[in-house]
Order: C-alpha cells, then structure tokens, then sequence
C-alpha cells in the first residue's frame, strides 16, 4: 500500500523517491523555475532579482545571465522539488569550487554563491551548503585525468576547467575536418572535455539530455497554442536541428 | 474481493476467485487462469451517465476481466499505485486510472462543482479538463503516475499547495483553490511553475507525480 506523507514524516532534506526529493526550507534558496511539485508551510517564490530580496541575491546569485531560470523561496516549511522524471541528487559543499551545468542545478541555497562560469552554460558555486542535481541517470564521480563526452559531463569540482580534446584520426581527416568547421558531426566519440588536475567529475550515466518525455509533452502541449506563421518557424527549427 | 498486488513498481498483479475488475483498454500483459474479457462501458451507469462520459472525454474505456485466475497490468511504463479508498470518494482523471472493481462506484464530475469558479480555473490551468472520474466507496482503486505517486495529507490547519502539473487526483473531504504567489511581473508570458498553484484545504489526501507532466 501506498504511502501517504505529512510534514512530520516527510524525509528531512532527503530524497522522497529517485525523482522527488524533499527540503526543510529555513533560509533563502533558490530553484529552478517550474520544478515545485509541493509544498506545506508558508514559503514565499519570489523572481530572482524582485522584492526586498535583492542584497541577498547580491551576495549569493550572482549571474545574471540565469536569473530568470530560478526562483527565490523564502519561508519555512516542507518544499518537494520535482523534475519530470529525471533522477534527483543531493550533494554538500564543504569551502568547495563545484561547477555545474546550469540546466542540471535543480537547487542551491543563498549559503552557496553562484556565479557565471566562464564555460557558456555552466554555473559555479563557491562556499558551504547542500545542492540538489537532477540527471539522466544517477551521476557518477571519476577522478582526472579524465576525458568525458561533452553531453555526459553534469560538473566538476576543485579541478581546472576542461579543455577540448580531439581525435588525433578526427584532426589529420580531410572529411571530419570539413565536418568540424560545418558543426555537422557533434557525436562525442570525436571531441571530448579533458580533465586534468585534482579533483572530481561528476559524469551522467546517459548521453541524452534532461528530460526526456515530459519535456517533449509540454511542448507540444504549447504548440496548439501557436499560431501558423509561428509553427512555420518552429517547423523550420525543427529541420534544422534534424540534419544535425 | 479481487486482490491487488505489486510485482514491482511498474506491474500490476489481480487476482480474481469468480470476480471481475476493471482495467484500462490494453493494459493486460498477461493472465494465468480462466479469465474472460470484455470491452465495458461501466455497468450500473444510466444512459445519462454513459451520454455525460461521451460528451466530457473522461469516457472510461476500460476493459473487464472476469472469472477465476490471475491477471497481470502495466500501462507504458508507468509507476503504479494501489490507492485505499475507506467510505470516501477519489477524484482522478480517468487516463490515471489503471484498474478498480465494483466495490468502488464510478462517476462523473464537473470540476466545477467542487470549488466553483476555481475549479474551472484549474482545470484550465492544468490542462486536465473540466471533468474528472469519481470513485465511492471502500475499496481499492489502483492508479498510474509518471514516476512514484506520492500521497500528502490534507488536515484542516495543514494545507498543502500542489503544482497544478504534478496533481494526480485527491480523496476525501478536500476542497481546492487557485493562488498566485509570483508577482504580476512575473506572470506574464509564464504560465508554467512556481505562478499558480493549487492550495488543497480540508480533510483527506492529494496524491502528486513528480514529473509534471
């Protein structure tokens, strides 16, 4: 029989199943928008950036760049995060340096600061506190020197930012070569991120992106509500993203 | 009685002495035993019931296993559930509805009536509709969710506020309403996430998926 939960015997800070997860709210956090479930008590969402909140995001949300994929909570209660189906992971920072892909970081609190990487599309998290990741698949630690495809790479921590490492055969080819400067071939098996250093790297246990099913249900539940002009050039994208 | 049991978190096992159960249309991937199957439009319902379920799409077009044996249902990879109604009603909609029997009687609801205005806000909201299937009774009705169900409970002084994309259904004594927390600033050109949600007051339980469909 099924298990029916209240605030008393919600997990403290801990995951509810692979792909729910519970926080004791106390302090400002942020989250990334849409990723509610539930909730008991009274917390606040606020945007990044709006209300009386902006010298905590100051300190503590530091990229602009993302502010507005994030929510500020604010109150106390019981918050369940939720990310369609994807697998939930919680992580503590003790004075660590994490970096992590910005569309993988579910949660972070103000104790943590988060500042733009200089990698497009990955954020860095400086200081103390526990953050919330959600994958494709549980993640995976590996130590450098590593080299890792660039889509199952969730983050690193403590190590120097990766560089890009190519295929010797994928260089000195006249073909791949004519495929690397047209961006046609973005396989993996050809470039990957090298890691060196100390450290650790978290890995996603798939290639495949966030999200598989209940992202592409939402948005084709938002395409009926487009109109034609609009549908063509969704139509269009869509070729577009098919040769590739 | 039929008797439910999980074979795992995905599948479903009845099992039926000269009983029936009804389930969703091809969600049977196995049966031992001496069953028989039929295509059911819900016994007991009136022409009304049956006119009100073609009109609203919450048409239940389940399938009825009948005799003695065992029967085994997973429905496209969903996680299921065994939900306990005890003498109460569970509204759900009739696409999450994997299986029940007829210790349960089903209906049809007009959201609307049930909270008024703000029903039908949610329904919009959510993109569920503006009907729902009702379950009375006491009993067992199993349903399937997009990653574990999880089941909150509803106390007078304890609401709880639901993501109107995670709502699966609710039992008992619940009543719901829409809030808005953001400000307006925010609300426009986002109509996904933390903008509305739906406060559930009263006495019972409000069951979630974690995917938001």
């Amino acid at each position: 029989m099924s298990v029916i939960y209240n605030p008393n015997t919600l997990p403290k800070n801990d995951n509810l199943s692979r792909f729910a997860y519970s926080i004791d709210v106390d302090g400002p956090l942020y989250i990334q928008k849409g990723k509610m479930v539930a909730y008991y008590g009274a917390l606040k969402f606020e945007m990044v950036g709006t209300g009386i909140l902006d010298i905590v995001v100051k300190e503590a949300f530091n990229a602009p760049m993302y502010a507005q994929d994030f929510v500020c909570v604010t109150g106390r209660g019981k918050l369940i995060l939720g990310d369609m189906g994807n697998d939930i992971s919680g992580f503590d920072l003790v004075d660590a340096n994490f970096t992590i892909k910005a569309t993988n970081l579910l949660a972070v609190p103000s104790t943590l600061r988060c500042q733009e990487s200089t990698l497009p599309g990955y954020l860095t998290l400086i200081g103390s506190g526990r953050l919330l990741v959600s994958s494709n698949g549980p993640p995976h630690f590996l130590e450098p020197p590593c080299k890792i495809d660039e889509q199952a790479v969730l983050g690193w921590a403590d190590c120097p930012s990766p560089s890009y490492r190519y295929d010797y055969a994928y260089v000195h080819g006249i073909i791949s070569a004519v495929g690397a400067l047209s961006g046609i071939t973005r396989s993996g098996e050809e470039k990957q991120l090298d890691f060196q250093g100390k450290g650790n790297v978290m890995v996603q246990s798939s290639e495949l992106g966030l999200a598989g099913r209940g992202l592409l249900a939402q948005i084709l539940r938002q395409i009926g509500t487009l109109e034609k002009p609009q549908l063509a050039e969704v139509a269009q994208a869509v070729a577009r993203n098919m040769k590739g | 009685m039929p008797n439910y049991q999980l074979i795992n978190e995905k599948m479903l096992s009845v099992t039926l002495a000269n009983e029936e159960v009804f389930a969703k249309s091809g969600a049977m991937v196995g049966y031992t035993g001496d069953v028989a199957f039929q295509r059911s439009f819900l016994t007991g319902a009136g022409v009304q019931e049956l006119a009100m379920r073609a009109v609203t799409n919450e048409g239940l077009a389940m399938m009825k296993a009948r005799g003695k044996g065992n029967v085994l249902y997973a429905y496209d990879g969903g996680f299921v559930t065994i939900v306990q109604v005890q003498g109460e009603t569970l509204y759900v909609e009739s696409e999450t509805l994997l299986a029940f029997d007829s210790r349960l009687k089903p209906g049809t609801m007009f959201i609307g009536n049930q909270g008024g205005v703000q029903g039908i806000l949610r329904g919009a909201v959510s993109g569920q509709g503006l009907f729902t299937t009702t379950l009375e009774g006491t009993g067992e009705a199993v349903i399937i969710s997009d990653g574990n169900a999880i089941g909150l409970e509803v106390k007078p002084d304890r609401p709880v506020f639901v993501d109107p994309n995670a709502y699966i259904g609710h039992k008992g004594q619940v009543s719901s309403q829409i809030v808005t927390d953001l400000g307006w600033k925010t609300m426009v050109g986002q109509a996904s996430g933390e903008s509305y949600q739906v406060k559930f007051t009263g006495q019972g339980t409000v069951y979630i998926q974690a995917s938001e469909r």
